[in-house]
């Protein structure tokens, strides 16, 4: 009998369509609780924002940014509804990590590129993706899915064009992925 | 002699289980759903706050009326639950107001502003007009909003002036009541200055004794974030 | 009934410990579907795993769904719910500039929170990036701010905008998301890679 060893087969993912629906169940209680969507970059933004304030208080104070996220959030940064969500994200995804024995310390990267490409990479992509969230008012969750959800003309347009934008550069930048 | 089934035609029958994979069904309950969907009329979570039938029935009731006695009383007594609306213009409102009274233009009856004085439960609300044809208009457009406590003062201004600043001496072989009526109507009339202009610097009536309006929270979208 | 917070039917301290549970739920389901992995989500650009377009589209076709449903019965009033505004230029540039971030850093950042939380090294420098990239945006405001505030249409809905009811629209999205499906599922067939 030949030793040779299978290929340890590949990592056990629920059904994307089950994931779907629960998916948006926990979008559909969110919306019913607290009469929004789910979203991320907010609390980056909050966290930031927050930081900002402890580290530089004199210059939150005069920049426009922080003026106007002070006025909105009277009870300080970091007391809002994405923060808290964003907290049980990353406890969520642990706690599923850790059921399905996914946790384990890497670098995703293709075998083609070294982790170092793939680490400036992804620099460069949150960079982009911050701006580009903050400029936006929403990052896929917030806007595109959430937006979605109750039909938002701006959830559709955001949607279409962050796709749509990574299909168009997605030959450019094939050498990372395939 | 073996008999070959013929197999029962039935749409389960085309459906092979084995094949079926997640995507059917999920596509089959998405469209049955969609359908569902399509087919439902738009703006089903916008009733009517009340039904026309229930809409005639107060009118034909009459409910919504207060007399000129019945206001004149509240305004002498000092009744704090009493509001006075004028819904004329504000020139008319400017010229002459009864005394109290604040002016809501029927043209703003809809505006944010005064919301909070139409939509409440702790004051009584009482629109008036020269005749009551504004003063009901603005009682109806409020009754369809589901606003409680508004009424309409009987006869408007025109019947005011007639009956309270200048009553009618009924002849003197009337019943009792009437002259009673009579009495009273002079009283009030002296008391809210007779037929003089009152002094258009008045402000609606305050009281210690009425609990303060909370105005009712404005339905307002909870605001989200990215 | 529904918005609960909307309604006032529960403090905003109690809307705030169920955002930490509807989080852990978001947190579960997106790890479990293999979004914690930036191979899975840059999939769908390259045909070889379209997880990103099963999941997306079926989690946004059930809430469209589950939302009517509710508003329907009187469950939830659509009113107070939040729809998000419509700035149509720096929605359009913030889509273009998200779409790149998206397939260079292969990660959106509800997506990088979850598998930094699993120990992915590259979602951590990706958090790291998206910091910067707000930071950015914040130090630098005032350069933007004009073209930010540009075009606010409201809160338009697709429904509004197509002058067709919400109904055929969501009608219409399945129909869409369906074919998507198909095609989807013939890519993966077509394109396969291996797993890293």
């Amino acid at each position: 009998m030949n030793a040779k060893k299978q290929k340890s087969s590949k990592t056990w993912y629920i059904n994307p369509y089950l994931g779907g629906v629960l998916l948006g169940l926990v979008l559909i209680a969110a919306n019913f609780v607290a009469g929004r969507g789910l979203g991320a970059s907010g609390a980056a933004k909050s966290a930031i924002v927050a930081t900002v304030e402890t580290v530089a208080p004199a210059h939150a104070e005069k920049a426009p940014f922080y003026k106007e996220y002070a006025a909105s959030h009277p009870d300080g940064a970091m007391k809002s509804w994405l923060v808290f969500q964003m907290l049980g994200v990353i406890v969520g995804a642990f706690i599923s990590g850790a059921i399905f024995g996914r946790l384990k310390f890497k670098v995703e990267h293709s075998p083609k590129i070294t982790s170092r490409r793939r680490i400036l990479f992804a620099i460069a992509g949150g960079v982009l993706f911050g701006f580009g969230s903050q400029l936006g008012r929403g990052c896929t969750s917030g806007s595109a899915l959430s937006g979605m959800a109750v039909l938002s003309f701006g959830g559709f347009l955001s949607m279409a064009f962050i796709f749509g934008t990574a299909f168009a550069l997605a030959y450019f930048l094939r050498k990372n992925w395939i | 002699m073996g008999r070959k089934e013929i197999p029962k035609r039935r749409i389960l029958n085309y459906i092979n289980y084995k094949k079926m994979k997640p995507r059917h069904y999920v596509a089959i309950v998405f469209l049955t759903l969609g359908l569902v969907m399509a087919a439902i009329p738009q703006n089903t979570t916008h009733p009517y706050k009340l039904s026309p039938e229930a809409l005639l029935e107060q009118v034909n009731s009459g409910m919504q009326y207060f007399s000129p006695e019945q206001i004149a009383d509240m305004i002498i007594s000092k009744d704090p639950s009493l509001l006075l609306i004028d819904v004329r213009a504000q020139n008319e409102y400017e010229e002459f107001h009864l005394p109290g009274a604040i002016n809501i233009p029927l043209s703003d009856l809809l505006s944010e502003d005064w919301r909070e004085y139409l939509d409440q439960d702790v004051r009584q609300n009482v629109f008036y007009s020269n005749s009551t044809v504004k003063a009901n208009e603005a009682w109806m457009i409020t009754m369809q909003l589901g606003y409680k406590n508004n009424y309409v003062l009987q006869g408007g201004l025109n019947y005011w002036v007639e009956s309270i600043m200048n009553p009618e001496a009924p002849p003197t072989t009337s019943p009792n009541e009437e002259i009673a009526k009579y009495n009273f109507r002079k009283g009030a009339g002296m008391q809210l200055g007779g037929g003089a202009a009152v002094s258009s610097e008045s402000q609606p009536i305050t009281s210690p004794s009425l609990p303060p309006i909370t105005p009712k929270p404005k339905k307002k979208r909870v605001q989200g974030g990215c | 009934m529904g918005p609960l917070f909307g309604n006032g039917i529960v403090t905003e301290n109690t809307n705030f410990l169920i955002a930490f549970l509807i989080g852990i739920g978001f947190g579960f389901v997106l790890e479990m579907s293999g979004f914690s992995s930036s191979r899975k989500l840059a999939g769908v650009f390259y045909g070889y795993d379209t997880v990103v377009l099963k999941v997306f589209f079926t989690a946004a076709i059930t809430g469209m769904i589950g939302l009517l449903f509710l508003s329907l019965f009187d469950w939830i009033d659509l009113d107070l719910v939040y729809i998000n505004p419509t700035y149509l230029r720096s929605t359009i540039a913030g889509g273009i500039i998200m779409g790149a971030g998206f397939i260079m850093g292969g990660f959106c950042p509800g997506t990088s929170f979850c598998a930094a939380s699993i120990g992915k090294i590259d979602a951590m420098f990706f958090i790291g990036g998206l910091f910067l990239g707000i930071l950015i945006f914040a130090e630098g405001y005032p350069l933007w701010e004009g073209f930010f505030k540009a075009d606010y249409q409201g809160i338009p809905t697709l429904s509004e905008k197509l002058g067709i009811k919400d109904g055929l629209v969501v009608f219409g999205v399945i129909l869409v998301a369906l074919g998507m499906f198909w095609v989807g599922e013939w890519a993966e067939k077509k394109f396969p890679r291996e797993e890293y």
